[in-house]
C-alpha cells in the first residue's frame, strides 16, 4: 500500500518525468501499478460524488453512490480506450520516437495526475454535498472541480511532452538543471539542485525538433480527448443523480454534455 | 504570559523566531496555538449581543467554540487539494514553509480579530439593532482578514523569490479558502445569534448553501 503512494508521489513529485528518465524517450511508469492506482483515485471522487444520492433526497440511493464510484474511473478509461488507437496511428505515421507503451504509459501519468488532483479537491465536494440540496450547484461545482483537475492533467502531459521532445546536451557537473531557478538567492545555490517539478519549464526555450509534428498532434489530441471525455460523461450520465428522478444505470441518449452545462447554469440563477 | 505576549509581538513585526525566511526555531504548535487561543476571545465578544438574560450565555459560549471551529476544519477541507497542488508543481520541499505562511495568516486574523473585539462590544452597546451587529461584524472580519492576507503575503514573498510557481499556490489557497470558508461560516451560523431566535449552536433548518441562497436573492 505504501509502496502505491511512494509511486503516486514520485510522479507528483516530477521524478517519474525527470528529464534524465525521459532522455532516451523512456518513460519509467508501470502500467501494472498505475492503472489500478487510476481506478482507485477515480473511484475516490466518484466516492464524494455520489453523497449526494444519500444526502441529497428524500430515500437515500445507495445504487446511485455505487455507480458514482464505478462510473467515474469507467469515463477515464473508457475516454482513453475511444481516443488512444488514432492517437497511436497518427504518431506513428509521422515518425514519433515514443513506442506503444511508452505513449500509453505518458497518457495512463497524465490521468493518474488528473485524479489525483481530482481526489484531493474531494473532501471539499463532499462538504458542500453535505450542506446543499440545490441540483444544478451540484453539477456546477463537479464540472468545476473536474475541469480544474482535467487542466493540471493536460498541462502535466504537455510538459512532459516538451521535455521529451528536447534531449538537452549534458549539463556540466555542478550546474543547477532548473533553467527557471538559476538567477535564485543564496538559500538556493547552498542547497543542493532541485529536482525540477513536473510541471517546471526545463528547456523552455528549446525548440520542438525530435517529437516534431507529433507535437502538433498531441495538441490536437487534447482538445479531441476533451471533447470526447465530456460527452462520454455526458453518455454515462447519470453521475450526480438527480433527486427528482429514480435510480437508474444509464439514462435515455438525448441533448449534449454543453447544452446540459448551459441549463445548469441557467438553473442555478433562476428563481428558486 | 509575557513570553507569549512578547512572541505575538515579534509575531505581528515579523521578527526574531517570525521573521519570513529564517529557519523555524520555535515549536511548529505556536501559530496553531495562537489561532486556538486568540480567536475564541473575538467569537465570546461577537456572541455577546443582546447580552440580557443567562441563556444568552450560550451564545457566547457557541461563538467562542464556533470561531477556531470555523478556521481549522476550512483549513482541513482545503489541505489536500492544497497539498496535491504543491506537489504537482514541484514545491513539496517548500510545503512546511507554506503551511506556516498559511498558518501564519490565520493566527494574524485571529490576533486582528481579538484586538478589535471590544470594539464589537462597543458597537453593540451603542447601537441596538440586530442588522447593524451583523454589519459591523462583516466589516470587522473583513479588516482582520486583510491583516491576514498582509502577514502571510510576508512570509510568501519570500517564497515566491525562490520559485514561482508559490503565486499560484498562493492563489488558490485563497481562492479555496474563500469558497469552502464562506460556506463553512453560513453552516455554522448563528454567530451573532437574532435577539428573537433561541440559542442554538446550529440553525433548526437544514443546511443550506450560501452561494444558492444568494444567487436566489439576487436573481430570484
Amino acid at each position: 500500500m505504501i509502496a502505491w503512494f511512494k509511486q503516486l508521489d514520485d510522479l507528483l513529485r516530477g521524478r517519474k518525468t525527470a528529464p534524465d528518465c525521459l532522455a532516451e524517450g523512456r518513460i519509467e511508469l508501470s502500467l501494472r501499478r498505475f492503472a489500478p492506482l487510476m481506478i482507485v483515485l477515480g473511484a475516490t471522487y466518484g466516492f464524494f460524488m455520489g453523497w449526494y444520492a444519500i444526502l441529497g433526497r428524500e430515500v437515500p440511493s445507495y445504487a446511485q453512490l455505487v455507480a458514482s464510484t464505478v462510473k467515474i474511473p469507467a469515463l477515464f478509461l473508457l475516454t482513453l480506450i475511444v481516443t488512444f488507437p488514432s492517437l497511436y496511428v497518427f504518431n506513428a505515421l509521422v515518425g514519433c520516437r515514443l513506442s506503444f507503451i511508452a505513449m500509453l504509459r505518458l497518457l495512463v501519468g497524465a490521468i493518474v495526475v488528473n485524479v489525483a488532483v481530482a481526489g484531493s479537491l474531494g473532501p471539499i465536494l463532499g462538504f458542500f454535498t453535505l450542506s446543499t440540496r440545490s441540483y444544478p450547484f451540484m453539477i456546477v461545482l463537479n464540472v468545476a472541480l473536474l475541469a480544474v483537475s482535467g487542466l493540471v492533467g493536460l498541462t502535466f502531459l504537455l510538459h512532459t511532452l516538451r521535455r521529451l521532445a528536447y534531449t538537452p546536451p549534458r549539463p556540466a557537473p555542478g550546474a543547477a538543471p532548473d533553467a527557471a531557478n538559476s538567477g535564485a538567492d543564496a538559500h538556493e545555490s547552498a542547497s543542493p539542485p532541485v529536482v525540477p517539478g513536473p510541471l517546471d519549464p526545463v528547456w523552455a526555450e528549446a525548440p520542438a525538433q525530435a517529437l516534431g509534428q507529433a507535437r502538433g498532434i498531441f495538441q490536437i489530441w487534447v482538445i479531441i480527448y476533451g471533447l470526447v471525455g465530456a460527452q462520454m460523461g455526458w453518455l454515462l450520465r447519470p453521475f450526480i443523480g438527480s433527486p427528482s428522478m429514480a435510480f437508474e444505470w444509464f439514462r435515455e441518449r438525448q441533448g449534449n454534455f454543453f447544452q446540459a452545462i448551459f441549463h445548469a447554469v441557467q438553473q442555478l440563477f433562476d428563481a428558486a | 504570559m509575557r513570553a507569549a505576549l512578547m512572541h505575538t509581538d515579534e509575531f505581528l513585526r515579523g521578527t526574531g523566531s517570525f521573521r519570513p525566511g529564517a529557519e523555524a526555531v520555535r515549536p511548529a504548535w505556536w501559530l496553531p496555538v495562537m489561532i486556538l487561543v486568540l480567536a475564541p476571545i473575538y467569537g465570546a465578544w461577537m456572541g455577546s449581543f443582546h447580552f440580557d438574560s443567562p441563556e444568552r450565555l450560550l451564545q457566547v459560549a457557541y461563538s467562542a467554540v464556533k470561531l477556531p471551529l470555523l478556521l481549522f476544519s476550512t483549513s482541513l477541507l482545503c489541505l489536500p487539494g492544497f497539498f496535491v497542488l504543491n506537489t504537482i508543481l514541484g514545491l513539496r520541499d517548500d510545503f512546511r514553509e507554506a503551511m506556516q505562511a498559511v498558518l501564519a495568516g490565520q493566527a494574524a486574523l485571529s490576533v486582528a480579530l481579538a484586538s478589535l473585539s471590544l470594539l464589537t462590544r462597543f458597537w453593540y452597546y451603542s447601537c441596538t439593532s440586530y442588522r447593524s451587529a451583523l454589519l459591523f461584524n462583516a466589516a470587522m472580519f473583513t479588516v482582520a482578514t486583510i491583516a491576514g492576507q498582509y502577514v502571510m503575503l510576508r512570509y510568501y514573498r519570500a517564497l515566491i523569490r525562490r520559485r514561482r510557481y508559490h503565486r499560484i499556490t498562493l492563489y488558490a489557497w485563497m481562492a479555496l479558502y474563500a469558497f469552502v470558508g464562506i460556506q463553512m461560516g453560513w453552516i455554522l451560523r448563528p454567530f451573532v445569534g437574532d435577539p428573537r431566535m433561541a440559542v442554538t449552536f446550529f440553525r433548526a433548518e437544514a443546511f443550506s448553501n450560501a452561494y444558492v441562497v444568494v444567487a436566489r436573492l439576487i436573481f430570484g
